[in-house]
């Protein structure tokens, strides 16, 4: 009897790890397959299919990040991605308490706006976005270009937060308010540090979407100063041919970093998920 | 102090950042054509020393974020002073109508329009709006082709020598036999990017001239012939020969263009149908490829055998920039014979100026030697309907893999031509 819950057990663990085995090679494979291809040339490229090249060019690297100009765009990346995310998390923790935990003349009305704004593809309002950031002499130009893709990340940050909100207990309120806390200052030192795990959520999804947008900066910013790390990639493919060497190469160093904040994040996430922070 | 320094840093950043380059002596151009950007600074720091006037080549890519950003300025009234428009000839036609392209016509024409017999009729055409153009845009000439393109065959060298073929096929039955000697040493024939049905109507479309000539073309797409007449019948019975000599590359109907160019790249087959871009591409992939051009073998011997053409790229000066004068003057100098020679030969594209064939790489000088037999559906007087053209592309698909017979597919294409036809009508 022991030996038969023995060997289902064997056989589930077998079958569970085969199983991520899989997931987590799919996963993988893609990365493994790009920081090979970075290590190639344009000519072995298409034919050596080996995993581990038989020549490797490391100069590959170099070459990407002179060529793509990647200095200037990294630092134009980090830039934005910090203080978009930073935005992000600001506001949308201050809107998402205020409709989970204040009560005003249409608040619904308002968050379900926020909602509708979600349905909205970013191209759909690209022609419209242009026109105002004219109007506003804000085309062109860092701030204009970062307030844009705060108000992208807004409404899903503030649905993960106010769900997260919601199951905060009032009694924790009450508690801060006895001790003299104001509003702001409940969010500030109740809700805020509560919510840091959903905050990693947001932190983690919202640094993906800005290091690899691409489209919105071609759209709103002219000066190649200003331009993204996704820019410098652009160099590496023509209207008819690609340099995949280097691409891949450039590929592997705009990964990179997210790669990073992925790692050091990694428990927040999975405590934010599991937490229900996206639940609902 | 730390965080003080940092924002301090970032206020600066994003000051600098505000700062836009409004200089009157400076022409700024869009473009979405990252390979040739660094080519094009070059000329522009030439240009400079030249004049002293500066030109910002402004490099927005992929080519779809390209076309919305062209749009979106064009609503806003912040387009450059030099730009180009991406779309097929209706939004040209479009923006033209809307103010935004200047006319060029009289500037090609100064001087005893030395301006325009330097460039390709042909190119230039692609830019031409005629006297009672479907679009009713006022005549003339709005763009400026900096290069030009062909779509011709190819054929690898060696792998023919292998075969024991002397000399590239110039008749379709020739063509044929030299398949047969080619799978007789176990080289794949034809390889092309025929899962991209423009590509497969542009092979079509180059038999059927060759087969029946323009005016009976012309008079299908009218609905006055039937696609089941014997001509069309014919063309698509290319196809089925070239199926039943096996002379097709496996799973040529599903493959990109992109994937046809590496397999002809790497000698998987020995002929392949692409455009003169292809120069650069296999360049890129094997620059020890040894190849050829060629117009495509001809099945009647009575009528030429036209192949589809055009400007490469073109440039649009903004009607509304203040500096249009200075604008055109760029474009002159931009196309003039030194700098297309110059712009060939780093970007390996056919020059848009006639008189820099002389000094082009020998196989850009095959694809040029055939500009004189291009053609393009943009110059056509008529065009088919897309649906039609693409139940044309699908219905060749299915004979390629022996789904269809040519006769089946002829009566297809009809019917659905019948159907737009009286489509047409009722909206009329």
């Amino acid at each position: 009897m022991l030996n038969r819950f023995k060997a289902k057990s064997v056989i589930q663990s077998i079958f569970l790890h085969t199983l991520l085995m899989a997931v987590a090679i799919t996963c993988l494979f893609p990365l493994i397959w790009m920081f090979r291809s970075a290590l190639m040339t344009n000519e072995t490229v298409f034919v050596d299919k080996a995993l581990i090249p038989a020549s490797i060019h490391f100069e590959n690297f170099y070459l990407a990040w002179t060529k793509g100009g990647f200095g200037m765009y990294f630092i134009n990346s980090v830039i934005y991605t910090v203080s978009v995310v930073f935005g992000i998390v600001m506001v949308a923790s201050l809107a998402a308490y205020a409709f989970s935990r204040l009560d005003f003349p249409g608040k619904n009305f308002f968050f379900y706006m926020f909602l509708a704004a979600m349905m909205i593809p970013l191209p759909g309002s690209f022609v419209p976005l242009y026109v105002l950031m004219n109007k506003l002499h804000l085309a062109n130009t860092r701030i204009g270009y970062i307030l844009c893709m705060i108000n992208v990340g807004l409404s899903l940050s503030i649905y993960i937060l106010k769900t997260f909100f919601d199951k905060m207990s009032p009694a924790l309120e009450d508690a801060a308010r006895m001790d003299g806390c104001s509003k702001l200052g409940i969010w500030r030192h109740v809700a805020l540090p509560l919510a840091r795990p959903a905050i990693a959520v947001i932190v983690i999804f919202n640094t993906l979407n800005v290091w690899n947008e691409y489209i919105l900066a071609t759209l709103l910013l002219n000066d190649k100063n200003l331009m993204p790390l996704q820019r410098g990639l652009m160099v590496f493919q023509g209207s008819h041919s690609t340099d995949y060497p280097l691409l891949m190469a450039g590929l592997s160093i705009t990964a990179l970093p997210v790669i990073l904040v992925y790692l050091f994040m990694q428990k927040h996430i999975i405590k934010g998920l599991s937490a229900g922070a996206i639940a609902g | 102090m730390k965080l003080k320094i940092f924002l301090f840093c970032l206020c600066c950043f994003f000051l600098f950042g505000c700062m836009q380059n409004t200089n009157s002596n400076t022409i700024t151009v869009w473009h979405w054509m990252t390979d040739r950007q660094d080519t094009f600074e070059k000329l522009a720091n030439q240009y400079q020393q030249l004049t002293g006037i500066e030109v910002k080549f402004e490099l927005y890519a992929p080519s779809d974020a390209y076309s919305q950003k062209i749009i979106a300025a064009a609503q806003a009234r912040v387009l450059p002073d030099i730009y180009g428009i991406l779309k097929e000839k209706e939004k040209f036609a479009v923006f033209v109508k809307s103010g935004f392209v200047a006319d060029l016509t009289e500037e090609f024409q100064k001087n005893e329009g030395i301006w325009e017999k330097s460039l390709f009729a042909k190119a230039l055409n692609v830019n031409r709006f005629e006297e009672g153009n479907i679009y009713s845009v006022k005549p003339g000439i709005y763009g400026v082709p900096i290069d030009v393109m062909n779509i011709q065959m190819l054929y690898n060298e060696k792998l023919l020598k292998k075969a024991g073929i002397g000399r590239p096929p110039r008749t379709f039955d020739e063509f044929i036999e030299d398949i047969h000697a080619l799978r007789r040493i176990g080289v794949d024939g034809l390889i092309s990017g025929w899962g991209e049905l423009w590509l497969l109507d542009c092979f079509a479309s180059n038999y059927a001239f060759n087969i029946m000539g323009e005016e009976k073309i012309m008079a299908t797409y009218r609905g006055e012939v039937p696609y089941t007449d014997n001509d069309w019948v014919e063309v698509f019975r290319i196809f089925e020969r070239l199926r039943d000599s096996d002379a097709l590359f496996k799973g040529i109907v599903t493959k990109n263009n992109k994937y046809a160019e590496q397999d002809f790249a790497l000698e998987r087959a020995a002929f392949a149908f692409n455009g003169s871009w292809c120069v650069n591409v296999y360049n890129g992939m094997n620059p020890d490829l040894e190849y050829g051009a060629m117009l495509p073998p001809k099945v009647n011997p009575n009528l030429p055998m036209r192949i589809w053409g055009a400007a490469g790229s073109s440039f649009m000066v903004n009607n509304s920039s203040k500096k249009k004068d200075k604008a055109i003057d760029f474009l002159k100098w931009l196309t003039s014979e030194r700098q297309q020679v110059f712009l060939s030969a780093e970007t390996k594209n056919l020059p848009s100026n006639r008189h820099a064939l002389s000094s082009i790489p020998e196989i850009l000088s095959q694809f040029a030697s055939a500009m004189d037999d291009i053609t393009h559906p943009s110059t056509w007087k008529y065009n088919e309907d897309p649906l039609v053209t693409e139940t044309f592309g699908k219905e060749i698909q299915s004979i390629s893999i022996g789904e269809r017979s040519p006769e089946q597919a002829a009566e297809e294409v009809q019917r659905i031509k019948i159907r737009q036809l009286e489509r047409a009508k009722n909206r009329r």
